[in-house]
């Protein structure tokens, strides 16, 4: 309301002042040529001027005194036979000028304008985020640019960052957290995680060195078995990558969110596969608990989903991203939403029809894929 | 609120832009005093509007207000602050409004020191001038809105194109867009002269301040540009004949041709017609430099702002103010009455040569630079006109026209003594030559044709000075009557020649860089060395730095000559983490007029890294001449003959309001 108030204020002001020069009392008309006499009589002048310092001879003072005389007396002719306009009225221009101001005002700005959007400044939005996770995330990290010793915060950071795919800044998190609050289980598997989610699903040696530093503290980890296991698997040790995904297999509990994967990987590897348990979706993994001990479950898959969505948003607008694509289906595998995971790969595919890495995750989720054979 | 309020006002300043390219000019035919009284009025109307519009979204960048989609797509909270002022036009809609905010700010100029123009002429002036205006008012709202939203707003900007995130940007454009835009108002008085049906020698000089202060701001923002491009691009060169170098020097030559021309017409009332002419061209060509940046049918350096879809709206302005501006001429043109004759060797002739270089200048860069587009559309067949095409017809061009130079203001008006010009600069011609020569053997090497550019570079220079030295009769009076005859020498003659000799320096520096420069593309490992200039550098190897908003590797240099220590350089390559974009950020040492260029490449397997030196003798010359060549113009702008010729009511009214005081 108080912005229309404004609007109307500043459309009547205007408005005001274009039809002052009708309100006032007929002025004189001054004469329309003194301009111009004055300049040329200036150039006398300056001829005169020019002649005393010597810059110029007589002669060509003459000529060019004669030459300004003549345009001199042509300005003040014309002013002599020039008419004055007569008084008229300005009842047309008034309402023209009145009415054209608003009408185009409001016309465009009702077609273009956002009149219910407040400002927002970012450090006001800082100040009060509300349930805003990415202004959270913003905020976070403010804190951690001015406090980069705070563990805590790295540690918080780390997983959001690993779920929404901004891998770089994930593995600086979870580094930093190591460095200022110590190893823990979770944070070390988080590191090989994101280092494996880094290198497109390849186990490099950083992250397996993270994953077994990670089990030599705790050795029931589950994530960090899973890719230890995995990484035998990539490095062509079949058996041995059977045995351990068979391994975590028995010390899981059947209905572990994981086990759909490790019995996958079990067959894969030449094993017998156990009839697969419901399709539950997965859930949470440990670091991710973890991250959100201070936040209620609904909230944090709030959060993560919002994360998603806004990946989601981002390739809608630059879909030519192989990368994006990639995350976008393997971040809604996580969150267990199997639809949006098929949508975001078969979209990925249309962008990317030869991609084997998309292929290759199609098969990993047994998605069939149009035009390529499984 | 405060961003709609901004949005609104854009808005209404197109109603009132509207309003004030109607009722004057209406008022102007009917000789009605309150519809011309409108124009003055509405033009600080619409300047303060688009003003509070401007200054609305600077305060949204400056705040971060991701809520406004072009903050959001062009700024981030952790940049330095001042490229987010900066960032404020480093985008196309930004940058669009400060062309905007540019046109309207010559209005409102007008309107208040146009004091002493005839109404109608004012009325007409500023009535074009809203013409203009309405066309981009339109083409910013529907096309390149800077005031659209974001619900929800992100909680992060996309950042600035890491390339323009530099000082020079926050001058370049504002300085650029000055001279383009106030090219508009020498078009705004052509074509209110054609309606108007009348021209004489007191409009050339009523233009002539507005050309000049234009032609100043382009010229500075050329230079600026091209030193921008010199050091932030990283490839060493200066100028590269680049499609969007090309739309911003058009204007210029053509300004120039125009300056000269309005000279001769404020003197002898001659070259009228040509005039207007050139009036028109010049800004139909800063109106094509426009379309050609901001359609996107380049593809270079300036790429920022490509959008085809704007292409075909700026196509149908540049079609409705050139086509129409050249049709006004040439139904109105032939009423004009032709002015003073003078003989083919004067002063009137000399400025007619001049004209006649620059023009023929301009057509030939504007083939250059049209004719690889016209040939794509036509065929799809992609060419590059380059640097050699440029340098063959261009160059030759300009061989002429510099010797030419210093014989200019040595003629007389009307009629003039070519052979005791001549004579007059023997001297000068010789003196030339030999300050060549010194050059040459100076930095010992280089073809036989440089001493003859360095010649025309002095030539220029000496000629400059010895405009002034036989003006003020030095040699033949006595010492004390010269200098007083020079010190009563209009602003406008020393103006002219430190133009002119602004021009020899920064020939100079181009045909010293042309042919002494050198180029070496070595590997470097640490503790290697590279000579260049006479210089050794020695890398000391590689260091990681963070910047605010970029990661960067950097490499130090120390530069020594003779075996000690002269300076050292940081050269890096940076990544803007934002848009992971890497940049180069070259090391440049100044030696004295030269530069030192040291330009890090890729790194090679054992260590090395590619590393590119310059030694750019005299490269500060080029730009250094541009900058005499701005003071020149402003020394001119001070000339008081330019502020003259106000109407006597206004004096008067200034005694009655002194008197009322008192």
């Amino acid at each position: 309301m108080v912005l229309w108030i404004v609007l109307a204020i500043l459309t009547a002001g205007v408005a005001a002042i274009l039809i002052l020069p009708f309100a006032r009392s007929a002025r004189a008309v001054p004469a329309e040529h003194a301009g111009e006499i004055a300049v040329y009589r200036d150039q006398l002048k300056e001829l005169e001027r020019d002649q005393g310092l010597g810059l110029i001879d007589a002669q060509q003072a003459d000529y060019a005194r004669a030459e300004i005389g003549r345009r001199l007396l042509a300005a003040a002719d014309a002013d002599a036979e020039g008419e004055t306009s007569k008084p008229s009225r300005y009842g047309f221009t008034t309402v023209f000028v009145t009415l054209l101001l608003p009408a185009t005002g409001l016309c465009l700005y009702l077609m273009l304008g956002s009149p219910n959007l407040p400002a927002q400044p970012l450090e006001a939005r800082l100040a009060n985020p509300g349930n805003n996770i990415a202004l959270l995330v913003a905020k976070a990290e403010r804190h951690l640019a001015q406090n980069p010793s705070d563990g805590a915060g790295w540690d918080l950071l780390a997983p959001i960052y690993y779920r929404s795919m901004r891998l770089g800044d994930a593995e600086l998190a979870y580094r930093n957290a190591i460095r200022l609050m110590g190893a823990s289980p979770a944070r070390l598997a988080g590191l090989g995680e994101t280092l494996v989610a880094a290198s497109d699903g390849v186990v490099t040696e950083d992250a397996r060195v993270s994953f077994e530093e990670a089990l030599r503290l705790q050795p029931d980890t589950p994530n960090a078995r899973f890719y230890i296991a995995l990484a035998l698997e990539q490095s062509g040790k079949r058996d041995e990558a059977r045995t351990a995904f068979e391994a975590l297999a028995k010390d899981s509990p059947a209905d572990a969110p994981w086990m759909e994967l490790v019995s996958e990987h079990i067959a894969r590897n030449g094993g017998t596969v156990p009839p697969p348990t419901s399709s539950a979706p997965a859930g949470p993994t440990q670091e991710e608990m973890r991250a959100a001990q201070q936040m209620s479950e609904s909230d944090r898959r709030d959060m993560i989903r919002g994360m998603v969505e806004s990946l989601a948003a981002k390739m809608q607008e630059d879909p030519n991203n192989l990368e994006g694509w990639l995350q976008l289906t393997r971040s809604y595998a996580v969150l267990g939403d199997r639809e949006k995971a098929e949508a975001a790969l078969k979209s990925g595919l249309k962008q990317f029809p030869g991609s084997g890495e998309l292929v290759a995750l199609a098969q990993q989720m047994g998605i069939a894929v149009e035009g390529v054979s499984q | 609120m405060i961003i709609e309020i901004g949005h609104y006002a854009l808005v209404l300043s197109l109603a009132v832009a509207l309003i004030v390219g109607v009722v004057p000019v209406i008022g102007a035919r009917r000789r009605d005093t309150a519809m011309m009284a409108l124009a003055p009025l509405g033009s600080l109307v619409l300047f303060g509007l688009v003003g509070i519009s401007f200054a609305v979204l600077t305060w949204a960048y400056a705040v971060s207000d991701f809520s406004v989609k072009n903050v959001w797509e062009n700024s981030h909270s952790l940049m330095p602050l001042i490229y987010k002022y900066s960032g404020v036009w480093g985008n196309h809609e930004g940058s669009m409004l400060l062309w905007l905010l540019i046109l309207v700010f010559f209005s409102a100029l007008i309107a208040v020191f146009g004091r002493n123009l005839p109404d109608t002429l004012k009325a007409n002036v500023l009535g074009v001038q809203a013409w203009i205006s309405i066309a981009f008012l339109l083409f910013i709202l529907l096309t390149s809105n800077p005031f659209l939203r974001l619900d929800p707003a992100p909680a992060e900007g996309q950042d600035l194109n890491p390339i323009l995130q530099d000082l020079g940007l926050a001058i370049h454009p504002p300085l650029l867009y000055l001279g383009y835009v106030g090219f508009s108002v020498s078009f705004s008085f052509a074509v209110a002269a054609l309606i108007g049906g009348r021209i004489d020698a007191a409009w050339a000089r009523w233009v002539r301040p507005w050309t000049l202060a234009a032609w100043t701001f382009l010229t500075a923002g050329i230079a600026m540009g091209s030193y921008w491009a010199y050091y932030e691009l990283g490839w060493g060169g200066w100028w590269f004949w680049d499609p969007v170098e090309n739309a911003s020097f058009m204007p210029w030559l053509a300004g120039t041709a125009l300056l000269h021309s309005s000279l001769v017409m404020e003197k002898r009332e001659a070259l009228k017609i040509w005039t207007v002419l050139l009036a028109i061209m010049t800004f139909s060509l800063s109106l094509l430099g426009t379309f050609l940046v901001r359609s996107g049918v380049l593809t270079s350096v300036h790429a920022f702002a490509t959008d085809p879809g704007r292409g075909i709206f700026i196509l149908c302005i540049l079609a409705v103010f050139i086509g129409g501006a050249f049709a006004l001429f040439a139904w109105r043109a032939p009423m004009l009455k032709a002015g003073g004759l003078f003989a083919p060797i004067s002063r009137e002739g000399a400025l007619v040569l001049n004209n006649l270089i620059l023009t023929v200048a301009t057509a030939t860069v504007l083939t250059g630079t049209l004719y690889p587009l016209v040939l794509e559309t036509l065929t799809g067949e992609k060419i590059s006109v380059g640097a050699p095409f440029f340098n063959m017809t261009f160059g030759l061009l300009m061989l002429p026209l510099l010797i030419a130079v210093p014989f200019g203001p040595l003629l007389a008006w009307k009629r003039g003594d070519f052979l005791g010009a001549l004579q007059r600069l023997y001297l000068v011609a010789g003196l030339a030559l030999v300050a060549g020569l010194a050059f040459y053997y100076a930095e010992n090497g280089g073809p036989v044709m440089a001493v003859a550019g360095l010649a025309l570079g002095f030539w220029g220079m000496f000629g400059a000075l010895a405009d002034l030295w036989y003006r003020a009769n030095f040699g033949k009076a006595k010492f004390s009557v010269a200098w007083s005859r020079l010190k009563g020498l209009p602003r406008s003659a020393f103006g002219t020649a430190l133009a002119h000799f602004g021009l020899g320096i920064t020939v100079l520096g181009v045909v010293a860089v042309t042919t002494f420069e050198t180029e070496t593309v070595v590997e470097l490992k640490q503790g290697m060395t590279a000579e260049a200039g006479g210089y050794s550098i020695i890398f000391d190897g590689m260091r990681e730095a963070v910047g605010p908003n970029f990661t960067e590797e950097r490499g130090h240099f120390t530069i020594s000559r003779g075996g000690v220590t002269v300076a050292d350089v940081w050269s890096s390559k940076r990544l803007y983490t934002a848009r992971r974009m890497p940049t180069t950020e070259a090391g440049i040492v100044t030696f004295g007029l030269s530069q030192l260029y040291v330009s890090l490449g890729d790194p090679m397997e054992g260590g090395g890294i590619v590393v590119r030196v310059w030694w750019k003798p005299f490269i500060l010359c080029i730009w250094g001449g541009a900058l005499v060549m701005m003071i020149g113009g402003f020394v001119s702008l001070s000339d008081r003959r330019l502020r003259v010729g106000a109407p006597t009511r206004r004096v008067k009214a200034v005694k009655a309001a002194l008197e009322a005081a008192e």
